[in-house]
């Protein structure tokens, strides 16, 4: 397992040097110009100068690139050119936020797709196990945006029941927390999709494992049901679900543009979006990083979560 | 998180029960989005006339928050009023005029004029030959009550004589390039020695309009803990007062701490700033002008997109004052229903498409003025303005808004412009120069060559006479406006192939392009339309029309354009104005469209919000106040 995890960790490196050095090459590949793209129209080729040589873009592409890498080291993402503020600042502002946002929505997920992926496959070609399939493929078939605006239209508009959007100046947890009521749904339509996900995967694992020979044995030898499900068939079924929650990691990281705009979220997302937009190079890249880093992680916290559950999975001969 | 990837296994276990089930997932769907679209339907809002606003009637009440609604991309990020020329965004004036206004401030009421109360000076005169203005301040105080004197105003012209081309308002040979000398004869009178004279009218609009004054005492400083001196006296010590005033201003974290910013001499101090561009004023108490600030505190809250904007007015939360996009214009009953009052205010600019004069396909088309004549008889103007634009919009009849300034628009553009909508004007137009037309297909040119019935220089046998638009995407009524034209100029055989991309796209991939550099890599653009171009109050063709001008994207060039402008920035004949506008709006060095107004919700107990000019717009929350309903 130890060999296994410095190799991971290596390839790990390796994959984000690479997305690294990818990305830069791409954002570079661009057409136009950076600079006439945050300044406007107005970008005289004086001001283009002034700009070029403030950010180092009058530079060969490879001295660029050195100064980024060297930056990196010295723990500099660089200065966002259209919000004009460090992009490690923005980040770290706006990522503990999204981590709330889809944290939250992916826990909801959880606590109801885990019980009705085991009730369902209980109930396995049933009234009951037809009806939840049957939701929540309805609910996942349709997107996000969709969700979210109709549920605006009733709860909000309609019913005055819940606010429509967070309030601005929000860019604390504690405020998030503080403005709770506002969280509910964009932590709903965002969990909409993974519960169906969720349960199904679940469903479909816990009908295996329900065949097994253990299982019977286990009831055989007297175990009661709810011993039977939590120990045996719990357990089990949770394996397609730490896959998913690995994958999940990027996703936290990299925020989620559409609810983020529809519940004026100024999340990873947008931030993303709208960088990706003004060709601002610096956050992109910056994103890409964290994205990448998220994504190894994850791989590798699921790849030792599988250990944790099952024992009997071994990596790499150890 | 989205896991879709599973669900291809996860349909695995549906076995035979998979067309029992679809039918059951059909009913499912038909039930909930009948439901839904039943809520969606029953929110639907009806559409009200607006117009410019009534006075709110009843009790002033002292005291109380306003909450206004930035729109999407709206949010300040550098709070020194002296932006530098790296930082384009046109927004933080907003977050600054509030706490040091100009020298010179815009906005009477609804009138688009000077208003000498608001003003920082008392007086402001021009010598005999226009090019020496002595501006006497009036005794007015800064809020840790120090007087504002002449000293301020010979630091702020320091610092800029020193980093004007660092300056983001800085055009070129303009304040303060021009200036030869400042002397301050007594504390408060500053007399400005210029290097030409110039229509005072202009100056003091266009130029003075962006000229603040700071606080020399307390911001002549080159670090934090540095003490106040006279550092900007020199050319060294000015740039490292601006360089330190700069790097302050773009620390929004220390934006409303700042000992640096609330030093103020507007209405209005920061109290509170967040990064996402959420912001809150209060009072300044030591305030000398006329408004006193009535409410407690204004508070500027972003969103990220205007729907997110319009759930929040529908949804009956606390919102005061926000902008009403024009594709919901439709919503204003609803929001009516809600307590909002809606206004429209006409926008101080022009909207256009840019021909190309130098592009290398088709550039010699569009020089041709028959051309561009064609193609603007063949904009429906009045039907987008209708239609796209629900009737807010100016009508767009020449290089001057006739909405927002009666002043200064032409009998000419009053009765219309000079090329209505006319579709049998540019049939004739083409025909006459030689282009067999192919109404709803695409003109040719049949008669090549220079003659006065010919298709011009340039012009081969057989072109077609068809352009790329390109404009910003992101707007439905932009996408109306545009489909229209592309409709209209359709009738006569000039074919319009639309192209939307992102705003920023499009300004990094397009390029200024005149007679002497129209590389291909920058100038293959045809037709732009990128939005619209904001006027100072003097709504001047200075840098719009002029040859090599900073906005004149497309390579316009004509001497009589060129003296007319001129006449109206340096001359003194009143009648320079009209004359200028109406040979651009013959020319047309851009074609004319119609420019959306902006559209307002107020609720319906704040008083004050209306009238106002399209300049402090939103920008003098010291006039506001809330109301008892009259008993």
């Amino acid at each position: 397992m130890t060999w296994y995890l410095i190799r991971r960790v290596g390839q790990s490196i390796a994959v984000v040097i690479g997305v690294m050095i990818l990305t830069f090459i791409l954002l570079h590949m661009e057409p136009g110009s950076v600079a006439r793209s945050v300044l406007g129209l107005k970008a005289t080729p004086a001001r283009v100068a002034i700009f070029d040589s403030l950010y180092g873009l009058n530079k060969p592409l490879y001295q660029q690139f050195l100064i980024y890498v060297k930056q990196l080291f010295q723990g500099n993402l660089g200065v966002s050119y259209q919000l004009q503020q460090p992009v490690s600042t923005l980040i770290a502002e706006r990522l503990p936020r999204d981590a709330i946002l889809l944290g939250l929505s992916t826990l909801l997920a959880l606590v109801i797709g885990v019980p009705t992926g085991i009730y369902q496959a209980l109930r396995h070609n049933r009234l009951a196990d037809d009806l939840l399939a049957g939701t929540w493929f309805t609910l996942y078939s349709a997107p996000d945006f969709m969700e979210a605006l109709l549920l605006i239209a009733l709860l909000c508009v309609q019913l005055h029941i819940l606010p429509p959007a967070f309030p601005g100046g929000i860019t604390s947890v504690a405020g998030l927390f503080a403005n709770w009521p506002a969280l509910i749904l964009p932590v709903v339509v965002l969990s909409i999709n993974s519960v169906a996900g969720f349960s199904q995967y679940v469903r479909s694992t816990a009908l295996q494992t329900l065949a097994e020979d253990h299982i019977r044995v286990a009831r055989a030898k007297g175990l009661s049901e709810r011993l039977v499900l939590t120990r045996h068939v719990l357990r089990n079924s949770l394996l397609p679900v730490i896959t998913i929650l690995g994958l999940a990691l990027p996703d936290i990281v990299a925020g989620a543009v559409i609810v983020e705009s529809i519940f004026n979220f100024p999340g990873m997302g947008l931030l993303f979006w709208q960088s990706a937009l003004a060709h601002d190079f610096p956050v992109m890249l910056g994103g890409t990083l964290i994205i990448g880093v998220a994504t190894v992680l994850g791989n590798l916290a699921a790849d030792v979560a599988y250990r944790v559950v099952d024992p009997r999975i071994r990596y790499g001969g150890a | 998180m989205s896991p879709r990837e599973p669900q291809a296994n996860a349909v695995l276990g549906w076995g035979r029960k998979q067309a029992v089930v679809r039918i059951r997932y059909s009913l499912a769907v038909t039930v909930t989005a009948l439901a839904l679209a039943g809520a969606v339907a029953a929110c639907s809002g009806t559409t009200a006339k607006i117009g410019a606003g009534s006075a709110v009637k009843g009790q002033p009440v002292r005291g109380g928050t306003v909450t206004v609604a930035e729109p999407s991309g709206a949010s300040p990020n550098d709070v020194f009023p002296l932006s530098p020329s790296t930082n384009s965004n046109g927004y933080n004036i907003n977050l600054t005029m509030g706490e040091w206004p100009s020298l010179v401030y815009v906005g009477d009421g609804a009138t688009s004029v000077v208003n000498p109360q608001e003003s920082l000076y008392s007086s402001l005169t021009w010598s005999d030959d226009d090019s020496v203005i002595t501006i006497v301040l009036k005794p007015w105080t800064w809020s840790d009550g120090v007087p504002i004197t002449a000293r301020d105003f010979t630091f702020v012209y320091n610092l800029l004589k020193a980093n004007y081309n660092d300056w983001e308002y800085y055009t070129p040979g303009l304040f303060p390039a021009d200036v030869t000398r400042v002397v301050t004869p007594n504390s408060h009178t500053v007399v400005i020695d210029l290097n030409r004279s110039y229509n005072p009218a202009f100056y003091t609009d266009d130029v003075l309009y962006y000229v603040p004054l700071l606080p020399q005492h307390a911001w002549d400083k080159t670090s934090p803990t540095g003490k106040v001196g006279n550092y900007d006296e020199t050319t060294a010590g000015a740039t490292a007062v601006w360089n330190f005033l700069q790097k302050q201003g773009s620390d929004m974290a220390t934006f409303a701490t700042s000992p640096l910013w609330q030093v103020v001499d507007g209405p209005w101090k920061l109290a509170q700033f967040q990064s996402d561009g959420y912001y809150a004023w209060v009072p300044n108490n030591n305030y000398s002008g006329p408004d006193k600030p009535v409410l407690s505190k204004v508070i500027f809250t972003p969103f990220t997109t205007d729907d997110a904007e319009m759930d929040t007015l529908r949804s009956g939360t606390s919102l005061t004052v926000a902008p009403l996009p024009l594709n919901d214009v439709g919503q204003t009953g609803a929001l009516e229903h809600e307590g909002y009052a809606v206004v429209s205010v006409p926008t101080a600019g022009v909207a256009e498409i840019v021909p190309n004069l130098y592009n290398p396909v088709n550039g010699p088309l569009l020089r041709q003025l028959y051309v561009r004549q064609a193609l603007e008889y063949l904009i429906n103007r009045q039907q987008i303005v209708s239609d796209a634009f629900h009737g807010y919009a100016d009508p767009g009849n020449g290089p001057v808004p006739i909405t927002y300034g009666q002043q200064w628009a032409s009998p000419l553009e009053k009765a219309g412009g000079p090329y209505s909508y006319a579709p049998t004007k540019a049939v004739a137009l083409l025909t006459a120069h030689g282009w067999k037309v192919a109404p709803n297909g695409t003109d040719t040119c049949q008669r090549p060559g220079t003659g006065a019935s010919d298709c011009g220089a340039g012009v081969a046998a057989g072109e077609k006479l068809q352009f790329q638009l390109l404009y910003s995407s992101g707007s439905a009524y932009i996408d109306q406006m545009n489909a229209a034209i592309q409709t209209s100029e359709a009738q006569a055989g000039i074919q319009i192939v639309l192209k939307a991309e992102p705003f920023n796209t499009l300004v990094a991939t397009t390029g200024t392009c005149n007679a002497q550099s129209h590389p291909n890599s920058t100038c293959s653009w045809q037709l732009q339309q990128f939005g619209w171009q904001p006027y100072s109050l003097d709504p001047s063709g200075a840098g719009l029309f002029n040859t090599d001008a900073i906005d004149n994207y497309g390579g316009y060039s004509s001497p009589e354009m060129n003296q007319l402008i001129d006449e109206t920035e340096y001359g003194s004949n009143p009648s320079g104005f009209y004359a200028y506008e109406d040979y651009a709006a013959e020319q047309l060095p851009w074609l004319w469209l119609p420019n959306p107004s902006y559209v307002y919700v107020y609720k319906g107990n704040l008083a004050g919000f209306v009238p106002a000019s399209p300049f402090d717009f939103t920008l003098n929350p010291e006039v506001w106040y809330y109301v008892k309903p009259a008993s």
